[in-house]
């Protein structure tokens, strides 16, 4: 890998003090993020993935906090303390529902604006201008700058967020399922769009989804996590070609478009750990089909082979894992 | 606009309801409907001019109407015991109320704003263990008890404020504007408005706390704090212009609801506002003048319920500006 | 069965919330000592508190300063202000619960019909539920007590006309989402009669928002009792704490500073109807935690 890293997170932990007791949402995460590239995040939801991205810009919920780890932005280590500056001007954000995002009571046109000006310090008149551009840029016509949230649909919001995203030209965007509340179809084309700007902009991105066919379709390198830990990482063709834990098996079996039409979907059966208990083992273990005694007592640390990251126990077997992945039949418990 | 025009459609309906419940309501009460209008002290002619007037001879539902066409020229009849027509008596007084309830109501939200946005802000601290209950607390208390003690303590111990009325004996103005803005009807105007403020700003303050406790957990909050906007900018431009709406809302709301309510305020401090002429009226069995009053603080209310909705209206953009997406 | 079951667990948190939460259990705990003392007013104020007393020297014995004989002094006729405060805890109870049972049944009645059958019987209730709103309060009630005679029932009658709207809407739209669970389309699949599914299947998960919504009207109803006697439309018949504030306002306690007259009456009002703020809070929190101030 000869693309320097824009972003490094090196064993991060992120804490949620609740009234059962800590959850530990993110224990241990490790990735990187090259220049350029498209990082696409996966693992169903409560695994820590939105943890993770907010904790990046230094946002998180009241009850939530750094518990440790490290995150390197252009080789300068960041925290809650020094983050604020580089906000939307180096890392921006595109939001799930962007219904949400933007404030009710301001034109959409308003709230570029005050990150223009406020933020990036732009006189009004060239913060307007500006604004028309960006709109522009993500196929939105400038009239609409005038409107509501409210007034948009699901497609044009998100693309309105994905201007919003853009309008101090970070080198860093992070994007948090930004697909996922749309139909397919308008799900196509905003990934489209994304792609487009990536590549004309030059933008690194995280991409954060549950949707591993997006990750195929958009993404150069794949991380997934699995209760708060990455369990596989590599490059995308590589890890969907050839997982290696099987929890990514699982995943691909669970989604259609990659593997052969005649493969029937499967899901993965059960839901991921409760994070306030003290976890022992592999993490996936209760839930894996290849599961030995030792993965519930021992969890292996990552090995990587070729800038292809696995913890699993049994790698060494990971080729008649995969073959045995393959059948329907491996995923359905007794 | 024809949003507008609905919400003013089904305000002026409501105060039609309650012009007609007010009606059947004197006509049904006790004794003979002409007991309601006519006095053993008003002579003949005047009892003749009296039934021609509201055409108690005729059917019902005849009354009904010239009751309503009255209504719409603004005719309420006269006084029994002024001897003057009721609108004249209501225009006199109404001024005193509305600057008692505009007076306190005013500082009563921006206190309760401010203290509201404040509190949410500290939540968690001692401060809302403390503020929290002594709050309910005076909203729980009567109005009129708030305003006792504060006359025990302020004017007859203290002797700070005069203890009722609107103007010392013996004050002569050459006008209304002047009486309004001398010195001695806002040393009258002081504690009314202090006693009903105190009682009206645990609304505002509730509801703008829990709004803003609401609001910060919004996802636009999150995002402005992603942009690294200012916290001040965060909670001032984007938390409290949220929250604030449905606090502006009741507002325009208060001002209907306690034109009503003032009826008790304006007792214990013989305050000469329109609550205080209704308690009066009702005590001295003067149907008219009890009528006018009842119409008139109904028909603020409604206007009032007809702003609030306006207000609403032009505030939040998902009311007005309907979807186009 | 079904119906046992859907009524088991509503109704064992409407009795176990309390416990949960300290500031119902405070509430409760007001009521409890208020209920106590309005049963036994007799044996804690022995005296008719209407008695007008003398002294041993045979003179009226008029604003006596509160001492071990009289708790809180007596009034300028002579009455003992201790024994009116504990009989006017009956007379506040009195009307604080009859107008909560009123409303609660109303609300509960027609928000239950209005939300189940929907259609032109939901438009016309709710109409008539926004006229009732659009009546003021007190001045109605005022006209009302003042033209029928100032007696409890009129006050209680008032304020069960003016509150039953708020309930009724509130209780309508949560039948309007009960009406769509699962249960309540099995029911009608298994061929429930309307009726049968609306009080045996919709109801008991009704219950504690109109409970929620009786507390209200108790604190309602004692204040709104209070101001009309204070206005001197209040039933003369008995003592209540609204008619021992007239009494002391028109009689100048206030220049005398008999403040042992009229602040222990609005003590125990505010403390009656803070105890409806605590309960209703309770309930809320327990039974509809979206509403909760997180």
């Amino acid at each position: 890998m000869s693309v320097p890293a824009i972003l490094e997170v090196d064993n991060l932990q992120i804490h949620y003090r609740t009234r059962e007791g800590v959850a530990r949402a993110v224990d241990g995460a490790s990735f990187s993020v090259p220049e350029g590239k498209i990082v696409g995040l996966v693992g169903e939801s409560g695994c820590g993935k939105t943890t993770a991205v907010r904790a990046i810009m230094g946002v998180l919920a009241e009850n939530g906090s750094r518990a440790g780890g490290r995150v390197v932005f252009q080789g300068k280590p960041i925290d809650a303390g020094n983050t604020r500056p580089l906000l939307w001007r180096e890392i921006a954000y595109v939001p799930q529902s962007a219904m949400s995002s933007l404030d009710p009571v301001y034109t959409v046109g308003e709230q570029i604006v005050e990150v223009l000006t406020k933020r990036g310090g732009a006189a009004r008149s060239a913060a307007r201008a500006r604004s028309a551009e960006l709109f522009d840029l993500v196929g939105l016509s400038e009239r609409r700058l005038a409107d509501y949230p409210h007034q948009f649909s699901g497609g044009m919001r998100q693309r309105a967020a994905i201007a919003m995203a853009l309008a101090l030209e970070p080198s860093l965007l992070l994007a948090d399922e930004p697909v996922t509340a749309l139909d397919v179809i308008v799900q196509r084309q905003i990934l489209d769009t994304l792609r487009e700007l990536q590549q004309r902009l030059r933008l690194s991105m995280v991409m954060v989804t549950h949707d591993i066919s997006v990750v195929a379709y958009l993404c150069d390198e794949i991380v997934v996590m699995y209760a708060g830990q990455v369990v596989e990482s590599g490059p995308v063709r590589e890890v969907l070609a050839r997982p290696r834990h099987p929890y990514t098996m699982g995943l691909r079996n669970a989604f259609p478009d990659l593997v052969s039409d005649a493969m029937e979907l499967v899901p993965i059966d059960g839901s991921p750990p409760d994070l306030r208990e003290t976890l022992t083992g592999c993490r996936f273990a209760p839930r894996c089909p290849f599961v030995e005694t030792a993965c519930l007592s021992h969890a292996l640390a990552p090995v990587t082979t070729g800038g292809h990251l696995s913890a699993c126990r049994r790698d060494g077997e990971a080729d008649a894992l995969r073959a045995a992945a393959l059948r329907p039949s491996t995923w359905l418990r007794p | 606009m024809k949003l507008v025009l609905e919400r003013f459609a089904h305000n002026a309906l409501a105060l039609l309801a309650v012009t007609t419940i007010l009606f059947f309501m004197f006509r049904l009460m006790p004794g003979t409907p002409l007991a309601a209008y006519i006095s053993e002290n008003l002579n003949a002619d005047q009892q003749q001019q009296i039934l021609e007037q509201f055409g108690l001879d005729k059917p019902m539902w005849r009354q009904y109407l010239i009751y309503l066409g009255n209504l719409a020229h603004g005719e309420l009849g006269l006084s029994f015991f002024q001897r003057r027509p009721v609108l004249a008596i209501l225009l006199e007084v109404l001024p005193n109320s509305l600057i008692l309830t505009l007076t306190s109501l005013t500082i009563a939200y921006i206190f309760g704003v401010l203290a509201g946005a404040w509190l949410a802000w500290r939540r968690g601290s001692w401060v809302e263990g403390v503020a929290i209950p002594v709050v309910l607390a005076t909203r729980a208390a009567p109005e009129f008890w708030i305003g006792m003690v504060l006359l025990a303590i302020l004017s007859f111990k203290f002797g700070w404020f005069p203890s009722g009325g609107a103007s010392s004996p013996g004050m002569v103005y050459a006008g209304e504007w002047q009486r309004m803005f001398s010195l001695d009807y806002l040393h009258h105007l002081a504690l009314p408005v202090f006693t009903l403020a105190l009682y009206l700003q645990g609304l505002p303050l509730l509801l703008m706390r829990s709004n803003m406790l609401e609001v910060m957990h919004e996802e636009f909050v999150t995002m402005a704090r992603m942009k690294g906007l200012s916290e001040w900018r965060i909670v001032i431009r984007h938390a409290a212009r949220n929250a604030m709406l449905p606090v502006v809302t009741a507002f325009a709301l208060g001002i209907g609801l306690s034109m009503g309510g003032n009826v008790v305020i304006e007792t214990v401090f013989s305050w000469p506002g329109i609550g205080r002429l209704l308690v009066q009226a009702v005590a001295n069995l003067d149907y008219p003048l009890a009528q006018g009053a009842f119409l008139m603080i109904a028909a603020v209310l409604a206007v009032m319920n007809f702003v609030a909705d306006l207000l609403y209206m032009t505030l939040d953009p998902r009311v007005t500006h309907g979807r186009r997406g | 069965m079904a119906a046992a079951a859907d009524l088991g667990p509503a109704v064992r948190r409407l009795v176990t919330m309390p416990l949960r939460d300290p500031f119902a259990f405070a509430g409760i705990t007001i009521y409890v000592v208020f209920a106590l003392v309005a049963v036994f007013a007799d044996q804690l104020a022995p005296l008719d508190p209407l008695e007008i007393l003398f002294t041993k020297a045979g003179k009226l014995a008029a604003n006596v300063p509160p001492g071990p004989e009289f708790l809180l002094g007596t009034t300028n006729l002579g009455r003992d202000i201790y024994g009116e405060l504990i009989h006017g805890t009956r007379s506040a109870l009195a009307v604080g619960l009859s107008a909560a049972v009123v409303v609660a049944t109303v609300g509960t009645v027609v928000g239950l019909v209005a939300g189940y059958f929907g259609g032109t019987i939901d438009s016309v209730l709710m109409r008539i539920a926004d006229m009732a709103l659009s009546l003021p309060f007190l001045p109605f009630v005022i006209v009302l007590t003042g033209f029928l005679g100032a007696s409890t029932s009129n006050i209680v009658f008032a304020v069960a006309l003016l509150l039953w709207p708020n309930s009724a809407r509130v209780i309508r739209s949560q039948v309007l989402t009960l009406r769509e669970r699962a249960y309540v389309e099995a029911a009608r699949v298994t061929g429930a009669s309307h009726w049968r599914i609306l009080f045996v299947h919709i109801a008991p998960n009704i219950l504690p928002l109109s409970f929620v919504y009786a507390a209200i009207a108790i604190g309602w109803a004692i204040v709104t009792e209070a101001s009309v006697s204070f206005l001197g439309f209040g039933d003369s018949t008995s003592v209540s704490w609204g008619y021992m504030l007239q009494d002391a306002f028109s009689s100048q306690a206030l220049s005398r500073k008999q403040y042992a007259w009229f602040v222990p009456p609005g003590v125990c009002i505010i403390l009656v109807v803070v105890a409806g703020f605590f309960i209703s809070r309770g309930y809320e929190e327990v039974f509809m935690p979206r509403l909760r101030g997180r």
